[in-house]
């Protein structure tokens, strides 16, 4: 039903798009008009909060002072252009590549080790028959995604303390114990079991919809072949979700210049920056905490860059291979 | 589709059920993984401050007290910090509704002029950011630094959730709104009357995000709060938390002192805090999970 609607207004666009005198073009404008209004108040917001601040990244090429003018805002013309002087300082700080490194390392081992576990997880959810037991598996798992980082943090502090029960069961085994929060042998692993832990059970919910979309009729075919169950998912299930797996997976890739600052703002600490200092608590500590104006801005620009260019990359594979569009 | 499969239900060999056995065990076992911290987490809160130093608690309270939540709710930047994060949570969630239906409306459109335009407009906020010092130095002079206005006004329109919302409104039969408008309905009354009512659960789902997002938000109060009466409670929590750490964010290892007092009061105080913020959470959300998972799966579908 939706689907023959959906072609038919397809048609029409395109019957449209060849007919495109000015006379429907005017009458589209007229028709659009009052729903423009609906949309200002949305505007005003992404031009306030996010255009504004763009314009603002004129800063990392000026010496900022924030009492240079009036009020912060005009002080920005009024401090003195200096060119690219920030930018190459930036290259000479050990700290921000260091920050660079470990955003990537971070980023690298949540994508390669936590992408798929969501897929094999919604795999076996779905293999789950009484819809009783799936209910209540599925409530489980989602449940850490709603819980804030500040809490999780609290939580793996907590198990995985010098005092933690994790510790307690490494000394009963006649191990030593091991300050996982403090040594940078330990410290991404923390991290990335812990972004496991929260965020496993929603990534599910995707390729969940996405087998709900699968053909019942595949499965009956492939069981009068007698297939089992293990046949059925690797021919049957996997292939009706692949498409949704590539596309999350260029998502992921899109994503990938933020290693969790939310996350690693609570658990790092000046011992572990080594292994777990990012761009985003870099720019925090040392931008915004040191008030080095310029030098964060130029940092976020450089982070903006890249995502920027990954995004599109990534957005760019998707039409060629998946057809689909991130926007 | 497992319904649809249950036809064969009877006819299970024995190796199908092994598998069934199995498969259902090994989750069931994630799962208990998914909830084992919070169950140690709240025994902690509920012993006694001796059994916590000494490691004995498990899974299951030692000297059962609750002197602990008694504590925590004597604390006077407990209650300010909720009442912040309750206003909060309550102003911007609205807010962010209303701002949200409103925008992701006319974009759903096809027929809209200059539709495309304005969809890259919003997703290009999500490509391309001018960064924390930008932000805060706007934030600073439009004069929201240290007040509520910024931990609630700027989280108001979530792009992503707007465009959710977008493709869910794109679904609907337009014939539907076009009788409303042929009884005279402008579109603000045809999104009110017609398109929302039809949109539940996708209002629902986003309504949830949303009112997690600002109840969970610590960053911002993190970037933005210096004033104690303005500290949401996940911020509150923050302090808490860090302040356990043998050395403070700046690197400074801490006095012994310090130390020994974050160690003395806090361990099981801590937790009752931490059990405290996640209470709402815990109410609100298996309620709302029937509805989030059908307005996730019409949103995303599309992607």
């Amino acid at each position: 039903m939706t689907v023959e609607r959906r072609t038919m207004t397809l048609k029409e666009a395109k019957l449209s798009a060849k007919r495109s005198d000015r006379r429907q073009a005017r009458y589209r404008l007229r028709r659009s008009l009052p729903l423009y209004v609906l949309l200002i108040p949305g505007l005003l917001m992404i031009l306030v909060f996010h255009y504004l601040p763009m314009y603002g990244v004129v800063i990392g090429f000026k010496d900022y002072n924030i009492f240079a003018g009036a009020n912060p805002i005009d002080a920005i013309s009024v401090s003195p252009w200096v060119g690219l002087k920030f930018w190459n300082k930036l290259w000479i700080q050990s700290k921000f590549k260091q920050a660079i490194t470990n955003t990537f390392i971070i980023s690298a081992m949540k994508v390669v080790i936590g992408f798929p576990i969501p897929v094999i997880l919604a795999l076996m959810i779905n293999e789950v028959r009484r819809t009783g037991t799936k209910r209540v598996l599925q409530t489980v798992m989602y449940l850490p995604h709603f819980i804030s980082w500040v809490v999780v943090g609290a939580l793996f502090m907590n198990l995985l303390g010098t005092s933690g029960i994790v510790n307690k069961i490494i000394v009963s085994m006649g191990g030593t114990t091991q300050k996982f929060f403090m040594d940078n042998k330990w410290f991404r692993w923390v991290l990335l079991l812990s972004s496991i832990w929260k965020e496993s059970g929603w990534g599910t919910i995707v390729y969940l919809a996405a087998i709900t979309g699968i053909d019942p009729a595949l499965y009956e075919a492939a069981r009068i072949d007698r297939a089992n169950r293990f046949q059925q998912i690797w021919y049957v299930t996997l292939p009706g979700i692949a498409g949704t797996v590539v596309m999350m997976l260029i998502l992921r890739l899109g994503g990938i210049m933020d290693a969790g600052f939310a996350q690693i703002q609570v658990m790092y600490n000046s011992t572990v920056y080594k292994s777990g200092d990012i761009i985003g608590t870099y720019v925090f500590r040392e931008g915004l905490g040191k008030m080095n104006w310029s030098q964060g801005t130029i940092v976020g620009l450089f982070n903006s860059l890249i995502n920027l260019i990954l995004m599109f990359g990534g957005n760019y594979l998707s039409r060629r291979w998946t057809e689909k569009s991130i926007w | 589709m497992a319904n649809k499969r249950k036809g064969a239900a009877f006819g299970l060999t024995a190796g199908e059920r092994v598998f069934e056995f199995v498969n259902t065990f090994i989750l069931i076992v994630i799962g208990l993984m998914m909830l084992l911290p919070f169950l140690q987490m709240a025994s902690k809160s509920f012993s006694g401050e001796t059994a916590v130093l000494t490691g004995n608690v498990w899974f299951w309270p030692v000297d059962f007290q609750t002197g602990t939540y008694k504590y925590v709710l004597r604390e006077s930047q407990f209650w300010s910090s909720l009442k912040v994060s309750v206003i909060v949570t309550i102003l911007g969630t609205a807010g962010a509704m209303i701002i949200t239906c409103l925008t992701a409306y006319p974009l759903s459109k096809t027929w809209l002029y200059g539709r495309k335009f304005f969809v890259f407009l919003f997703v290009f906020c999500m490509l391309f950011s001018g960064g924390m010092v930008p932000s805060y130095i706007l934030m600073k002079a439009i004069g929201f630094v240290n007040t509520m206005k910024v931990l609630i006004i700027p989280g108001m329109l979530g792009i992503y959730n707007m465009i959710l919302l977008k493709n869910f409104f794109e679904e609907i039969p337009e014939a539907l709104e076009e009788s409303a408008q042929l009884d005279g309905a402008g579109s603000l009354r045809t999104l009110i009357s017609i398109v929302l009512p039809m949109s539940l659960p996708a209002i629902a789902t986003i309504g949830l995000f949303y009112a997690v997002g600002y109840w969970d938000n610590y960053m911002t109060g993190l970037i933005y709060i210096q004033k104690p009466e303005y500290k949401p409670l996940q911020l509150y929590l923050y302090e808490l938390v860090v302040e356990t750490q043998h050395v403070d964010n700046a690197g400074n290892p801490k006095t012994m002192e310090a130390l020994e007092d974050a160690a003395l009061n806090t361990e099981s105080i801590r937790s009752a805090t931490i059990m405290l913020t996640c209470v709402p959470i815990m109410c609100v959300y298996p309620f709302l999970q029937k509805y989030f998972v059908k307005g996730l799966r019409v949103g995303s579908v599309k992607g």
